[in-house]
């Protein structure tokens, strides 16, 4: 009969315990190190964010000229979409459609970003003293960021949509076909399980579903790129390019209510 | 007073680790200077001590980061303690060898981290999971003699 030594034994427990202590321990030091990080990182950011805008003057300049003339023009649009707004509010009301009850955002600077190559995660300067909590989705003027894992009590973890434990249950805008977007830790998403008469193109934008409890419907995620066929066969898959720039995101709008 | 600049540099090191510039991120891969500075202690330090900021700067990274066992710590632990028997068996005076030690390490640990990921059940992409393991790895080995270097002066 197979016999353990019992220094062997002895030795193998106290590894478990050692372990078990030092994964327990880690949730108790979570919160003091992360707020005593917060103070250098907001002003790291302070300085990279004047720094570069000093180095990238002329590139700013430029880019602010185009801008002026976007604004402009989309005052224009806003004038007429407003006028549409409100013939669309009359005809609701006329139908008694449920009125959608607006979002409301907190904002906050990214301070930090993932440690290792393993995560897709950013460090917010907001936390639970702010208001936020753990399930929160964070969205960027260009599209979904992702949602909060960590809230401590100034500063906060999200975890960013190209972690590949992000799983987002997305529908095509176009056609409303429904699949599963989740991260690849790379520059792209995929949207898996699509059946082979699923209609979906290049091109196409790719929406929150709503049918989740955490997202709600309607958030922009990205644009169909490459589509192609699993390796087992069943199914196809779509890459999708992130609406936001995930790589650079400096700040973002935490949907608290 | 030495701990303390071993403390303020685990602080910097981490905080230089959350602000990586984009730009020097190759296929989305930064080095873990935290793992070379605790390897880079066994050399210049005792060994508890080179123990202790080893489990420390494992805890910290681990802080960071959103899995929630501390496997940094125990990975970084491990790894100084092994490093610190392996000194005894053979000269890791040359800077290749060095090279070569901080390369298998930042390798071993990226395995773990990486397999600890996929056993939660999420899919990573073969090509995905190796780029990790190996871009990760050289990168740490080419930044590796700047923080033995800080490690060195900051130990003297």
């Amino acid at each position: 009969m197979f016999k353990l030594p019992r220094k062997t034994l002895i030795n193998f427990i106290l590894t478990v315990v050692v372990v078990l202590c030092v994964s327990n321990f880690l949730s108790c030091i979570k919160n003091p190190v992360q707020s005593a990080f917060k103070p250098q990182l907001s002003f790291i950011g302070l300085i990279k964010r004047e720094v570069l805008g000093l180095v990238f003057y002329h590139r700013n300049m430029l880019l602010a000229q185009s801008l002026q003339t976007d604004v402009e023009r989309l005052r224009w649009r806003l004038f007429n979409l407003r006028e549409l707004n409100h013939e669309n509010i009359r005809l609701k009301n006329l139908f008694a459609f449920k009125q959608k009850s607006s979002l409301r955002f907190l904002v906050a600077q990214v301070i930090g970003r993932s440690m290792d190559s393993w995560n897709s995660t950013v460090l917010i300067d907001k936390g639970r003293y702010q208001g936020i909590k753990t399930g929160m989705v964070v969205v960027s003027p260009q599209g979904l960021i992702g949602s909060i894992v960590e809230s401590a009590d100034h500063t906060s973890k999200v975890l960013l949509i190209n972690d590949p434990n992000q799983g987002i249950f997305s529908i095509v805008q176009r056609s409303r076909q429904k699949g599963l977007v989740s991260g690849t830790l790379g520059s792209n998403l995929i949207m898996r399980y699509l059946p082979d008469e699923a209609q979906i193109e290049i091109g196409d934008l790719i929406v929150t579903s709503g049918l989740s409890q955490v997202y709600p419907k309607g958030l922009l995620v990205g644009k169909v790129v490459t589509l192609g066929r699993e390796f087992s066969g069943l199914n196809r898959y779509a890459l999708i390019k992130p609406a936001a720039d995930l790589s650079s995101i400096e700040e973002v709008m935490v949907i608290v209510s | 007073m030495k701990k303390l600049f071993f403390l303020l540099s685990i602080v910097a090191l981490a905080t230089l680790e959350l602000n990586w510039p984009p730009a020097l991120k190759f296929f989305y891969c930064q080095p873990d200077l935290l793992l070379i500075f605790s390897l880079a202690l066994v050399f210049y330090q005792d060994f508890k001590t080179a123990l202790f900021f080893a489990v420390l700067s494992g805890l910290i990274k681990d802080v960071f980061i959103p899995q929630t066992l501390a496997l940094n710590a125990i990975c970084f632990g491990v790894f100084s303690y092994a490093l610190y028997r392996l000194r005894r068996q053979i000269s890791t005076d040359e800077p290749y060898v060095r090279w070569g030690i901080v390369f298998l390490v930042t390798l071993l640990t990226n395995i773990i981290l990486g397999l600890q990921i996929l056993a939660t059940g999420v899919i990573i992409s073969p090509v995905i999971f190796l780029r990790n393991l190996i871009i990760t790895s050289v990168y740490t080995m080419l930044l590796s003699p700047l923080v033995f270097k800080f490690t060195k002066k900051i130990s003297a």
